[in-house]
């Protein structure tokens, strides 16, 4: 697994520019920031599931199995906010609100993250005027998750094996067991980056000013044409809030 | 005794790692062979209860891992770890060895008695207050030994304890393996080295795909094709059969053979 995430299925979201997706990822961030009503917020997230099934040829139950990893914090927003918001179900109301916008923004990142390589996302990035590092530090740290997580599970194995037991204990006192994992990772962590670093390097990184592109990425028609659909999406949905109203309720009233 | 009975494994995502295995191991050097991804690594950590069976059992000296947690199985089977420094993270030596018996819940003075002892055992007295990460390769691997000798288990698991290590570092692992093992400690080495199986095992156990392949002396089990298991046949065993003189264990062996012939 050298790059968790993509992998090719030619749908119609891995064939459009990155530029497309990167642009309609943050807008279609940016639309469900703009509601807080369940209403609204939940028929979009089977929208977007929608459209990673459809347009993104990626199986539903694949797209919830990421989303899997987030269950802690979406029970713990659930049940956290009828305890601290009087009323109590506009409480829950809210929290639920939040955990959907929350499962909406990792889906959405995930199926940008799906359907474009590593490659055309770090160009993606750059054409849209980022720097390159940013791209490439953006891939890196997505690259190195899967690595990180086995990592972990293998110290804290090893630790188990000389008597550790995490599960035993308050709060504090597991929070301090903790150290027992979270140095040896930060170790190997700080040793992976320097050869990663001295990697880079040898290959000079940011030897040249200007870089040139060995593959580059050109506007289709079909891209432009998805660009707009997303721009007039993104209109209705300020009309929808702004001009009509629909899908905010006050939190502060 | 560890009696492992028709065990199997079954991974989360439906990869199966063991089909079958039947396996048992007594006060002896066990080489534990066979390919990257073969299961060496999964029947190991059943041995201390890390993996529970998915089918099948292990027992260790009576007790069913099923019914024990790895903390109470880990005085009796201890697991040292391929890479030392992923379980290094106090300050000094002394604390570091002393992490697992104090997990034991264990007296000051026993710890402190154990300490002192584990790191005897493993010739690393008077590094007391070096700092784990300091230490050179073998050091690390010895250390490693020593924080799970620790806690007295019987039986020791050792991942690869000589993978990366200088021709001189992995002489003083397999010195060591050879003295625990001498005073009663029943020792399993997982490994791809054939020189090592050669200089170390008295039985070896070869996986493949999930299933045992092999289990016996190590001189039958290198008279088999090992090319067939992706494995090598040792440099040593090549020369002495080219010469003539059959199976021998190291060099000295290999030239009083051929001294011996020559007379
Ligand atoms: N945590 C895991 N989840 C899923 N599959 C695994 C896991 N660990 C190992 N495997 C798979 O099980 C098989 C046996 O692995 P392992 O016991 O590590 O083999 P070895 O130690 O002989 O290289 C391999 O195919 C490996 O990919
Ligand atoms: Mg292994």
């Amino acid at each position: 697994m050298i790059y968790p995430f993509y992998s090719e299925r030619g749908s119609l979201l891995h064939s459009l520019d990155p530029r497309v997706k990167i642009l309609g990822t943050a807008f279609g961030i940016a639309a469900i920031m703009l509601y807080n009503d369940p209403k609204v917020l939940i028929p979009l997230f089977f929208v977007f599931l929608l459209v990673g099934r459809f347009l993104g040829k990626i199986p539903v139950g694949e797209q919830l199995r990421l989303l899997k990893p987030l269950l802690p914090i979406v029970i713990i927003t659930i049940i956290v906010w009828p305890l601290i918001y009087e009323p109590r179900l506009k409480g829950l109301l809210f929290g639920i609100s939040f955990a959907t916008r929350l499962l909406t923004f990792a889906l959405l990142t995930f199926l940008l993250l799906i359907t474009t390589n590593q490659r055309d996302l770090i160009l993606g990035f750059v054409r849209l005027g980022m720097p390159y590092e940013f791209g490439l530090t953006i891939s890196i740290a997505l690259r190195y998750i899967p690595t990180l997580y086995i990592l972990s599970r293998n110290i804290m194995d090893a630790q188990r094996s000389r008597g550790w037991e995490v599960e035993k204990g308050n709060f504090l006192v597991r929070a301090k067991k903790m150290t027992a994992v979270l140095i040896p990772l930060l170790v190997a962590s700080l040793k992976t980056a320097h050869e990663l670093s001295i990697a880079l390097e040898s290959r000079a990184l940011g030897a040249s000013e200007k870089r040139t592109f060995l593959y580059d990425i050109r506007m289709g028609r079909r891209d432009y044409v998805a660009m707009v659909l997303v721009l007039v999406l993104f209109g209705l949905t300020l009309y929808a809030r702004y001009g009509l109203g629909i899908g905010h309720v006050e939190i502060y009233g | 005794m560890i009696r492992v009975k028709n065990l199997w494994h079954v991974y989360e995502n439906g990869r199966e790692a063991l089909r079958g295995i039947d396996f048992q191991m007594g006060n002896e050097i066990v080489a534990l062979v066979g390919q990257n991804g073969s299961g060496k690594t999964t029947l190991a950590k059943h041995l201390n209860g890390l993996l529970k069976p998915t089918k099948g059992m292990v027992e260790v000296d009576g007790l069913d891992t099923r019914e024990h947690t790895v903390a109470e199985l880990s005085r009796l089977v201890g697991y040292v770890f391929q890479n030392p420094e992923h379980m290094f993270f106090e300050e000094d030596v002394f604390r570091e060895v002393a992490f697992g018996p104090r997990n034991l819940g264990l007296s000051e003075d026993e710890i402190e008695a154990r300490v002192r002892w584990a790191l005897r055992a493993v010739n690393l007295e008077g590094y007391e207050n070096r700092t784990p990460y300091s230490l050179s390769g073998g050091e690390k691997q010895r250390l490693a030994i020593a924080c799970v000798l620790a806690m007295r288990p019987k039986y020791l698991i050792l991942d690869e304890p000589t993978t990366g290590l200088d021709a001189r570092s992995s002489e003083s692992v397999v010195k060591t393996i050879r003295k625990l093992h001498s005073e009663g400690h029943g020792i399993l080495v997982i490994t791809h080295d054939m020189e090592l199986v050669l200089e170390l095992a008295e039985r070896v156990v070869l996986l493949h795909d999930g299933r045992k392949a092999f289990d016996g002396p190590v001189e039958e089990f290198f008279s088999m094709e090992l090319h067939d298991y992706g494995l090598e046949k040792p440099e040593l065993l090549r020369i002495s059969e080219k010469a003539g003189v059959g199976f021998v264990r190291n060099v000295p062996e290999l030239v009083e053979a051929l001294a011996g012939g020559g007379r």
